[in-house]
């Protein structure tokens, strides 16, 4: 069965992207997977200038989930295109480029590098950071900021624009809107929840930045309501994520309203996640009489 | 690209049993690994096929039998993870990711007549399977080997077998002599200054606790021996992806090695020590 799906300007051969941050920039999964097991690939959060990331521990794991503080370490985005992307074009999948900017201007200019660049696809804007200091999360939760920021990129970049939202705001519908509002393609939800855990043994918070985000199965059921409403208010695909880690979770979020899903941490426990996970909705899709994606893209809507 | 090296196997549990003190042993079955392995590396191991535990858990390679196609694991329960690992039985399945890190190739060795081993704690385990290697090869081995009190000692007859020379010592002085594995190093490294061996046919790795690898990398710094340390830390993939690893690098350029990929072995000078 064809499971390819439209994310906004673009087609997907399947539903199942890995989410920024997961993948590097392949060459250390081509160890261990086969990236076109991925309908599309988003490189990680990429910067004007490098970022050394944050003080370690960087991590720490919780209840079914894990807390995170990496602090979007990356060579910065003159880097990635000369020498990152090249490589990751090897394989036969769309590149989105997930980008922060400190300010607008900063993001306007990234897009325009990337806009240069034949290898991507589409550009992710990361409004939803909350491991940095300037920028990131900020812009995502007030909808005059994510607006602008949008803009900025929209003005250089004419190509798919998914923007990525945080739930860390009381309505996640409102910069749903306002993303689209600035040209944005599709919407991508949700980045980590804030959140921070104490080291009992050091009377010390347990990651080096002090706060973190929290990922993984423990912040589905947020994630879900959050693509529940997002759906309802705009027209463009939502790309969904928060705690995917098998072919029933990522079906919950497609009847609830995603075009496709992304994998973040599942990938870091199970590098098979994407096989099983694409695996699994085929053939649910066959043994259920569907015929095509988009025919259960929120089916689930009342 | 290298492809396809690292294998996320299912692996059969041949036996797990307490060893001395705090220590417990898992033999796996997991051929593909074990053809593979190298000294020093390490594998990401599912605890168990759920959720919570959400992390795998990564552990050196204490021993590794090619030919029977298996693995071990030595550790001690310091969390919710390595105390579900004691309850794994004979026969059952764990997922096995490895093998992962940069070990230590048959170049490690190359020209050299000693090998210095250094180990604090649990810090023995991978050290294990080096002087195992190190002997196999004909290379004159001497472990030197601390922990708090003799409870946190690991077995080191397998070493003792292949003919390595073991110092031990205990902080509070229950087993061997009392003290920390840099005093014995001290004292260990003045006689084999009297050896005259040529540092470059000297070679000296220590894996253990941070202050222990912080101690020792001063003291090989007033000499020409080259120190490799291993380092351990909270990981999520073990294979390079989430940058969660991180450890400082000595050049400010670098900013931040993973220990999962440019590691676990390091040229002792190349990392910052949080306790230096």
């Amino acid at each position: 069965m064809d499971l390819s799906v439209d994310v906004g300007g673009f087609v997907v051969k399947n539903p199942v992207i890995a989410a920024s941050g997961v993948l590097g920039y392949g060459e250390e999964y081509a160890r261990v997977g086969n990236i076109d097991w991925f309908g599309a690939v988003t490189v990680k959060g990429t910067t004007l200038r490098p970022r050394h990331g944050n003080c370690p521990p960087r991590i720490w794991e919780t209840p079914s989930g894990l807390l995170n503080s990496i602090g979007l370490q990356n060579p910065g985005v003159d880097e990635v295109i000369t020498h990152y992307l090249p490589q990751l074009a090897q394989f036969d999948v769309p590149i989105i480029v997930n980008i922060s900017g400190e300010t607008y201007e900063e993001f306007q200019e990234i897009a325009k590098k990337l806009a240069d660049c034949p290898h991507v696809t589409a550009l992710e804007v990361n409004v939803s950071c909350p491991n940095v200091e300037s920028g990131g999360m900020a812009f995502g939760t007030d909808p005059g900021s994510c607006y602008r920021a949008t803009r900025a990129v929209r003005r250089n970049w004419p190509g798919p624009l998914i923007v990525k939202l945080t739930p860390n705001v009381t309505n996640i519908s409102e910069m749903a809107k306002a993303a689209v509002d600035a040209g944005a393609t599709c919407v991508s939800l949700i980045n980590t929840l804030l959140g921070m855990a104490i080291d009992i043994q050091n009377k010390r918070p347990a990651l080096g930045n002090i706060k973190g985000g929290l990922s993984g199965p423990a912040v589905k059921p947020v994630a879900v309501r959050c693509v529940w409403e997002v759906f309802q208010s705009v027209s463009v695909p939502v790309i969904g994520m928060g705690g995917v880690f098998s072919w029933e979770d990522a079906l919950e979020f497609i009847m609830a309203g995603a075009s496709a899903v992304a994998l973040g941490t599942a990938v870091l426990v199970d590098p098979y996640a994407p096989k099983k996970i694409v695996d699994g909705i085929q053939s649910y899709c066959e043994s259920n009489g569907i015929d095509s994606m988009s025919s259960i893209v929120g089916i689930a809507q009342v | 690209m290298s492809q396809l090296d690292i294998l996320d196997v299912p692996a059969k549990v041949i036996s797990v049993d307490r060893r001395e003190g705090d220590a417990f042993r898992a033999i796996l079955y997991a051929p593909e690994i074990a053809s593979r392995a190298k000294p020093m590396q390490f594998i990401n191991v599912r605890v168990q096929e759920s959720l919570d535990p959400l992390l795998r858990r990564p552990f050196s390679l204490s021993d590794v039998n090619p030919h029977v196609g298996t693995i071990e694991i030595t550790w001690m329960v310091v969390g919710r993870g390595t105390k579900m690992m004691t309850q794994w039985k004979p026969n059952q399945t764990v997922h096995v990711l490895g093998p992962l890190g940069n070990g230590v190739g048959p170049d490690f060795l190359e020209n050299k007549r000693k090998l210095i081993l250094l180990a604090g704690g649990t810090g023995f385990a991978p050290i294990q399977l080096l002087g195992v290697r190190a002997r196999e090869k004909g290379v004159d081995t001497i472990l030197i080997y601390g922990a708090k009190s003799r409870h946190l000692l690991m077995n080191t007859d397998r070493l003792k077998e292949v003919g390595c020379k073991i110092c031990t010592c205990t902080e509070d002085g229950s087993y061997g002599s009392k003290g920390l594995v840099t005093d014995m190093a001290e004292l260990q490294l003045e006689l084999i200054a009297e050896e005259k061996i040529d540092p470059e046919n000297l070679v000296a790795l220590g894996c253990g606790p941070t202050p222990m690898l912080a101690a020792i990398k001063n003291l090989f710094a007033d000499t020409n021996i080259p120190l490799y340390i291993s380092l351990e830390s909270k990981m999520a993939c073990g294979y390079g992806l989430c940058q969660g690893c991180a450890v400082r690098a000595v050049d400010p350029q670098r900013g931040y090695y993973r220990v999962c990929t440019d590691g676990p072995v390091f040229l002792a000078k190349d990392v910052e020590l949080e306790s230096e």
